[in-house]
């Protein structure tokens, strides 16, 4: 007896289980468009899965698991601040579209780990309703746009999904109404005079349902309050049957199923991922020349979402002619589906910007490193200082746009020659009054301004600074005479102008990978440990960009880069790779 | 100088407090332990209410019980422009006081529910309180889903906030403390951001700000 029972059982739940994977793969409206005010976040729920459901202030909409990847706290009690969403409980923000963490506070001086990324899921604006679903395939999609709509109050019903769509159509034909249920499972409901209302069923949960309907019509203010309290009623007494019939069911409620999340989230990215690599294939969408001599690439992927960028970070661009050259992004928190580089002409450069500005064209592709941030930006500042001079206002840009979003309070100083060196000066215009342009100052102009705008260090005030050799060494010259602390001084070299001296020979011993290697003169620590299947990720390979940075346990480092500031040199326990040498017979490296 | 008999985890206290952020009044509190040692059941506060209940305001020596009766009071008495309750105004004032009673009887459904949850009110019987709260819910969405229609964005007409908000708001924004799930009612959680972005609005344990608004 019992194991019939069992066994039936077993079918049934096998059965519901099957019936709910065909469900997922379905669009459902979850949401009307008029219930995503701005600066909300609506919580929605379809199929037991519930989801944080938010429109940026660029218009696009998000559908993300309702869950803080931190501890788990709801996200639609979290605060949707236009580009990025902040978690109620530690303050984690996610930004538009990827849903990639943008910034831990309790981490402030470091940039979160590009794998921290919460779920999304397929979203579609259509006929004034939002509509996703878990699995749904994007071609799938077979409802028409309705040009003249009116979408009624959507009606929650704590009834199953097969028994409100079962009834909607015999209870709207006893008010004499005819109707048909089409092959998609929505149902239409003929008015008279060629007016329609399309429902369609929610199923939120095993017995809760939420009735959403749209009239093929826009109605004037008066009619249209009347319209829909007029269906409001007659839905609203559907479900007071609907929830008699049903009092008495005993559902379990659907369980969404919550991915374990892969331990990997918890570790570094392994060895094998690492090394310049252009992971990214994107594609010029756009090339504005933004002032004299700098051109303004907007770079689209060709699928899917890109990486999370964090404020200040850069990618590697691999040009065809085999240079690869680092460019700082100019995008602003939520400007997630493109990255923006500035790129000025170098006439005695090394041939990257002269490449990029002779053939570089819209249409083209270019091979790219996924963004990479060694210049992050502390959001718990009180104060911030941006100097900028010419070209390294880029990655100061992007910084400046995320405190803005954030209402932090900062000001902005930007070094050019002459007005028409003035580039990115929409955005500029955008931040308003904290900009402030220095044009056509002399050396020692620059300088006095400088020392004014460093003259009062102070409690939680940060310093970042970018721009041409020379002037960086001044301010940070002038910030250090001034009693700026070295961890409130933050700055970022386009290139390592020092003469590097590569004569010396000594060994270096890998602590954790029990390797002793010789490093000849002329030969590079990064070039010997990936000659020895070593690998270590680099970027600029020329001691300006962080990326290939060790930790030393012992030996007398010979620094030669210019990312390092004099703390961290004097520590003794942190190297570049990638220049940087040892006075000491012998180093011994954290790999 | 106003005094307020208080408990910082009772939402008809925190509708004093909201309304003496509103007006920008000083004032004063007294701490009432409500839990564990039940002190608004104590001699003392008996001879101050009778009802044993919180809040209570003295207001130079006035005192005064109810929650929705000092909402009206303060308001009457201190609101300068007159928009939290404007007595002059019959309609609205009717309006008012319908849903004054509406957000006192979240007392007995939503507020009850997050006793038996929260301070181990288990003699409630939880489902009765829940199921109550949902009804109550309902009617205040589909209101205030209309409201948005009719292009207001509060409890009664007009572009001001009145007492009936603030009478409503604390045990709505609390109710998930009680096992009460807000995802059915949309209008209700637009309008409480709204309500959160009141110019003085204060917090309280378990009532979260709102960001920025649009």
């Amino acid at each position: 007896m019992t194991n019939v029972r069992e066994n039936n059982l077993r079918k049934i739940i096998c059965m519901e289980k099957n019936k709910i994977y065909a469900l997922r793969k379905k669009w459902f409206p979850i949401a009307s468009s008029s219930d995503l005010v701005k600066r909300h976040v609506f919580q929605a729920q379809l199929l037991g899965r519930e989801f944080a459901v938010w429109r940026a202030d660029d218009g696009n909409v998000n559908v993300w698991e309702n869950r803080c990847l931190h501890r788990g706290v709801r996200l639609s009690i979290g605060i949707n601040q236009g580009s990025e969403l902040k978690c109620q409980y530690h303050g984690w923000r996610y930004a538009n579209r990827t849903a990639g963490c943008t910034y831990i506070p309790a981490h402030p001086a470091d940039a979160p780990a590009r794998t921290i990324c919460n779920n999304t899921y397929p979203v579609k604006e259509f006929i004034g309703m939002i509509w996703s679903g878990e699995d749904a395939i994007e071609n799938d999609f077979s409802y028409k746009e309705l040009s003249k709509r009116t979408v009624l109050r959507p009606v929650p019903i704590n009834a199953p999904n097969d028994l409100v769509q079962k009834n909607l159509l015999n209870y709207y034909s006893e008010l004499n109404f005819d109707g048909l249920l089409l092959n998609d499972g929505s149902i239409e409901i003929n008015l008279g005079g060629k007016k329609k209302i399309l429902f369609f069923i929610q199923p939120q949960d095993s017995k809760l349902s939420v009735v959403r309907g749209v009239l093929n019509a826009t109605l004037s203010d008066e009619k249209r309050y009347h319209f829909l309290k007029e269906q409001n009623f007659i839905i609203e007494r559907f479900r007071e049957k609907m929830e008699q019939i049903s009092e008495n069911l005993n559902l379990e409620p659907m369980v969404a199923e919550i991915e374990e999340i892969s331990n990997d989230l918890g570790e570094p990215p392994t060895k094998e991922d690492c090394g310049r690599k252009a992971e990214l294939r994107l594609h010029v969408s756009e090339r504005i020349l933004t002032s004299r001599d700098v051109v303004s690439l907007k770079l689209k992927g060709i699928e899917g979402q890109l990486p999370t960028f964090h404020p200040g970070a850069h990618i590697d661009l691999h040009l065809q002619n085999g240079l690869i050259r680092q460019y700082s992004l100019v995008n602003g928190p939520g400007e997630t589906d493109h990255y923006r580089i500035g790129v000025k002409l170098e006439k005695d450069g090394r041939g990257g910007s002269q490449y990029i500005h002779n053939n570089v064209k819209v249409g083209d592709l270019l091979a790219t490193s996924a963004p990479r941030n060694n210049f992050p930006l502390r959001r718990d500042s009180l104060y911030t200082i941006f100097i900028a001079g010419g070209i390294g206002i880029t990655p100061l840009l992007s910084m400046s746009k995320a405190l803005h979003s954030m209402e932090l309070d900062y000001e902005f100083h930007y070094f050019v020659q002459s007005e028409k060196d003035i580039s990115f000066k929409e955005t500029l215009k955008i931040l308003g009054e904290r900009v402030i342009i220095h044009k056509g100052l002399s050396q020692e102009n620059t300088i006095n301004k400088v020392r004014k705008i460093l003259q009062k260090p102070g409690y939680y005030k940060n310093l970042y600074v970018c721009g041409p050799g020379p002037m960086l060494e001044a301010t940070l010259k002038i910030a250090s005479d001034l009693k700026w602390a070295d961890d409130t001084i933050h700055f970022e070299y386009f290139k390592n102008d020092r003469k590097i001296n590569n004569d010396s020979n000594f060994e270096i011993e890998l602590a954790r990978s029990a390797l002793t290697l010789t490093v000849s003169a002329g030969k590079t620590i990064l070039e010997i440990l990936r000659e020895n299947g070593v690998d270590l990720p680099s970027s600029c390979e020329q001691g300006a960009c962080g990326t290939c940075k060790v930790n030393v346990i012992r030996g007398d480092i010979d620094h030669q880069d210019v990312y390092l500031n004099a703390t961290e040199r004097a520590n003794k326990n942190i190297m570049m790779t990638c220049v940087s040498r040892s006075l000491s017979d012998r180093l011994i490296l954290d790999i | 100088m106003i005094k307020l008999y208080d408990y910082l985890l009772s939402g008809n206290c925190f509708k004093i407090r909201l309304i003496l952020s509103f007006l920008n009044l000083n004032y004063e509190k007294i701490h009432i332990e409500f839990y564990p040692s039940e002190e608004h059941k104590s001699e003392n506060f008996l001879q101050i209410n009778p009802l044993g209940q919180l809040p209570v305001i003295s207001d130079d020596g006035f005192i005064l019980r109810d929650a929705q009766a000092i909402l009206v009071y303060l308001a009457s008495k201190y609101d300068k422009g007159g928009t939290w309750y404007p007595v002059k105004n019959t309609d609205k004032i009717g309006m008012i006081s319908q849903w004054l009673a509406f957000g006192d009887s979240l007392t007995g459904s939503a507020s009850a529910a997050r006793l038996h949850d929260t301070l181990f009110y288990h003699h409630f019987n939880i489902e009765k309180c829940r199921a109550m709260a949902h009804s109550q819910f309902r009617i205040l969405d589909e209101h205030l889903f209309f409201q948005e229609e009719l292009g207001n964005d509060w409890i009664c007409d007009g572009v001001t906030p009145t007492i009936a908000d603030i009478a409503c708001f604390p045990y709505i924004a609390l109710s998930e403390e009680g096992g009460i799930s807000r995802i059915s009612y949309p209008a209700i959680r637009r309008w409480l951001d709204r309500f959160k972005r009141i110019e003085r609005f204060v917090v309280m344990p378990g009532v979260f700000p709102a960001g920025p608004g649009p």
